[in-house]
């Protein structure tokens, strides 16, 4: 049965509408998967040497269990946002004689085979390996390393639970961010207790029977959850929500746009792909960190500007590239009735510039970094504002993929939505900024560079009303072509 | 107040629609009827600007459709699910669509107090997203959402599909009263002869893209009609 199973599923995957995309495309993931394997297997090889030069004083497999606890919260909330669980078409399955829990195996078997499980491993192996070169016993690391699979694993199972329940993952945040704080302040290092109970198992190895327990049990847990609810009414058709509906009334007060900003915002709140990206646009804010921190970045004040765009751009990047498609699911009604496009386009402006601002004021902790750095990122916000903003809602014309609203995007696996003219658009947004800082700082100064940069999204917020007639008359002309594209059955 | 002349829509080599001249005049309610491909929602989508005509034009209370983006104000139309916004529920979509039409929330709440045994109580206060809704109930939200901010022109296709028969009838007085007493055009498309012939005061049969049959509707309709598909049954 399993065999027939594998083979629907290869069915499904050869003839779904993603494959039939271009070889760019698929070269593009291939690159991105091995960039991030081959990241991930330089993290697992390096990691051992730069723990014991950072850390001398303690054994480095002692630092690395400490820090275990982070590792695997961290994984769990990657994973709650971007795997995406293979809600099998069990509609089909349900009236022919296969036993149910064949059916249920196979699907908890399928999520074993994500490439969030594999990534770990690409850490975990290489890692151990330098261990044992090392000349740590074997049997410790051996038994280590499978500890730590039996975690992924149960990690794979327990993302498969809270994905089911929004108050598992709110509660698991909160342990997240409070045990954070209350490490990086001091008052409690959470981390300590843990970590010393993945010491104390990795120094008694009989006791990875403990994660392995746990890996099993959870499958079971999962197993008898969805046995429970293998009927239509219950987990096998989507979840309907209720609805927590927030008066939104005073946001009236900008005008025409209004009605869109409101609907956008609401857009945002209950889908599960417009959140997705918010929660990416969030960690575009830390971006900055990779590039301030490192003494190799300060003589190239280029790659500085192009960070500081990043900082603040990261939801006008992330949500403004998608931006007619995010109302792909109901676009033929906006064509038809009573809207302006103008209106329509300008409403995205306004809800990008006010993502730039926030994230702007969230980006004050960057003052640390010193005033040249933070004048950078304000002049890196205005260039968003005013110039990257327009840059982005172009693009969007020659972005026809329709989005599915409430279906996660799978990391690696799903092209929704992202095509090789995305990313030739989004070539200028990165290449802009660097340009434009880079010419003014090497004629004149530091400053010049600053000033320019930041000039250059004014004029665009000066000219804004002549931009978006010309982005209105590209949007027009596709219109068609767009309807049609979005109207296609995915 | 609708003209269309020498419309045609190829697909390739195709020809999907040709209609040489159709008149619909100011308050008619007209009824399109016609086998799966015969071009109906075709027809409906060039009315809305939907897709391109390959010839001619239609023209809406004088706009050009295809040229001028001012029949919108006064035209309203539900073709299918795919005009509904999922994550909304029923009355934020309600006031959406009043927002757009420039109604006050209060207009709207007025209009929709009209509909309140159209509804039968499964539309409203509900607390779930349209995409939630039943097959039938996402018609019923649609439908209504056509009637807001007073359109002079309202298209509707299949409108009786999916809708359980308390609710057809329903909507059969609604349409009536539309075109009657409010002076309302509607164009409405359905595969249920008995259906159209009962709300329709004149019926186009569409077969292949060409216009077959114009009659106004009278008490030998159905059977004219019913005879017309048994006959294309046969053949």
């Amino acid at each position: 049965m399993f065999k027939r199973f594998i083979s629907l599923e290869w069915k499904q995957f050869r003839r779904a509408s993603y494959f039939q995309k271009g070889m760019a495309i698929k070269i593009l993931l291939f690159l991105a998967v091995l960039y991030f394997g081959g990241a991930a297997l330089m993290l697992g090889v390096g990691l051992f040497f730069i723990i014991k030069k950072a850390i001398p004083t303690v054994d480095p497999i002692q630092v690395v269990n400490n820090f275990l606890i982070y590792w695997f919260l961290f994984d769990l909330l990657i994973r709650y946002f971007m795997q995406q669980l293979p809600v099998m078409n069990v509609k089909p399955l349900m009236t022919i004689p296969v036993k149910r829990s064949t059916v249920i195996h196979y699907l908890l078997g399928k999520t074993s085979v994500s490439f969030f499980n594999f990534l770990p491993l690409f850490v975990f192996v290489p890692f151990s390996i330098v261990l044992l070169t090392q000349g740590y016993p074997v049997i410790n690391v051996f038994c280590w390393f499978i500890a730590m699979v039996s975690m992924t694993f149960a990690n794979n199972f327990i993302n498969f639970l809270i994905n089911k329940n929004n108050v598992a993952f709110y509660v698991i945040l909160a342990i997240l961010v409070t045990f954070v704080g209350l490490e990086y302040y001091g008052v409690f290092k959470a981390s300590e207790p843990i970590g010393s109970a993945f010491n104390y198992l990795y120094n008694h190895s009989y006791l990875a029977i403990l994660p392995i327990l746990m890996a099993t049990g959870l499958y079971y847990v999962n197993f008898n959850f969805i046995k429970k609810g293998f009927y239509l009414d219950d987990a096998v058709s989507k979840k309907v929500k209720e609805v927590n509906a927030t008066d939104l009334s005073w946001m009236n007060r900008f005008g025409a746009v209004a009605p869109f900003i409101k609907n956008d915002v609401k857009l945002i709140w209950r889908n599960v792909r417009p959140r997705q990206v918010m929660f990416m646009s969030f960690i575009f804010l830390f971006y900055g960190l990779m590039f301030y921190t490192q003494e190799t970045y300060k003589n190239m004040p280029a790659f500085l500007a192009f960070a500081s765009m990043f900082v603040t751009g990261g939801f006008l990047m992330t949500f403004g590239q998608l931006v007619p498609s995010w109302d792909s699911e109901y676009y033929k009604m906006l064509m038809s009735q009573n809207i302006p496009y103008k209106t329509y386009l300008q409403s995205k402006w306004y809800l990008m510039v006010f993502a730039v601002v926030i994230s702007f004021i969230l980006s004050t902790p960057y003052i640390y970094f010193g005033w040249d750095i933070f004048g950078m990122i304000a002049a890196g916000a205005l260039f968003n504002i005013g110039l990257n903003s327009f840059i982005t809602l172009y693009g969007g014309v020659l972005n026809r993929v329709p989005v599915e609203l409430n279906v996660k995007a799978k990391a690696f696996s799903n092209t929704n939505g992202f095509n090789p003219t995305q990313l030739l658009i989004a070539l200028p947004k990165f290449l802009l900024p660097m340009l434009l800082f880079y010419v003014p700082y090497k004629l004149i100064n530091f400053q010049a560079g600053i000033v320019a940069l930041a000039l250059s999204g004014v004029l665009g917020i000066v000219f804004r009303n002549v931009v978006f007639k010309k982005i209105e008359a590209v949007y027009q002309k596709g219109k068609y072509k767009t309807i049609a594209a979005f109207s296609e059955k995915k | 107040m609708i003209t269309t002349s020498n419309l045609s829509k190829k697909y390739n080599e195709s020809t999907v629609l040709n209609i040489e001249n159709l008149e619909i005049p100011k308050g008619q309610s007209f009824g399109l009827v016609g086998n799966n491909g015969a071009g109906k929602t075709t027809y409906f989508s060039l009315l809305l600007d939907l897709i391109q005509p390959t010839t001619g034009h239609i023209e809406n209370n004088g706009v050009m459709v295809h040229e001028s983006e001012n029949w919108k104000p006064f035209t309203s139309s539900f073709i299918d699910e795919s005009f509904l916004i999922g994550y909304l529920t029923a009355e934020e979509y309600f006031y959406f669509i009043g927002e757009l039409r420039g109604q006050k929330a209060s207009d709207v709440d007025a209009l929709l107090s009209q509909f309140e045994d159209f509804f039968h109580g499964e539309i409203l206060d509900q607390k779930k997203y349209l995409r939630d809704l039943s097959k039938g109930n996402q018609k019923k939200a649609g439908i209504v959402a056509a009637l807001i901010g007073e359109p002079e022109v309202i298209i509707l296709d299949e409108p009786f599909a999916n809708l359980d028969p308390t609710t057809q009838i329903r909507l059969k007085g609604i349409v009536k009263d539309l075109a009657e007493k409010k002076g309302v055009t509607v164009l409405i498309s359905s595969h249920d002869l008995l259906h159209v012939t009962d709300v329709c005061e004149r019926i186009v049969v569409l077969e292949k893209g060409e216009v077959i049959k114009d009659l106004k509707t009278s008490e030998a309709t159905l059977k004219e009609l019913e005879a017309h598909f048994s006959k294309v049954a046969e053949v």
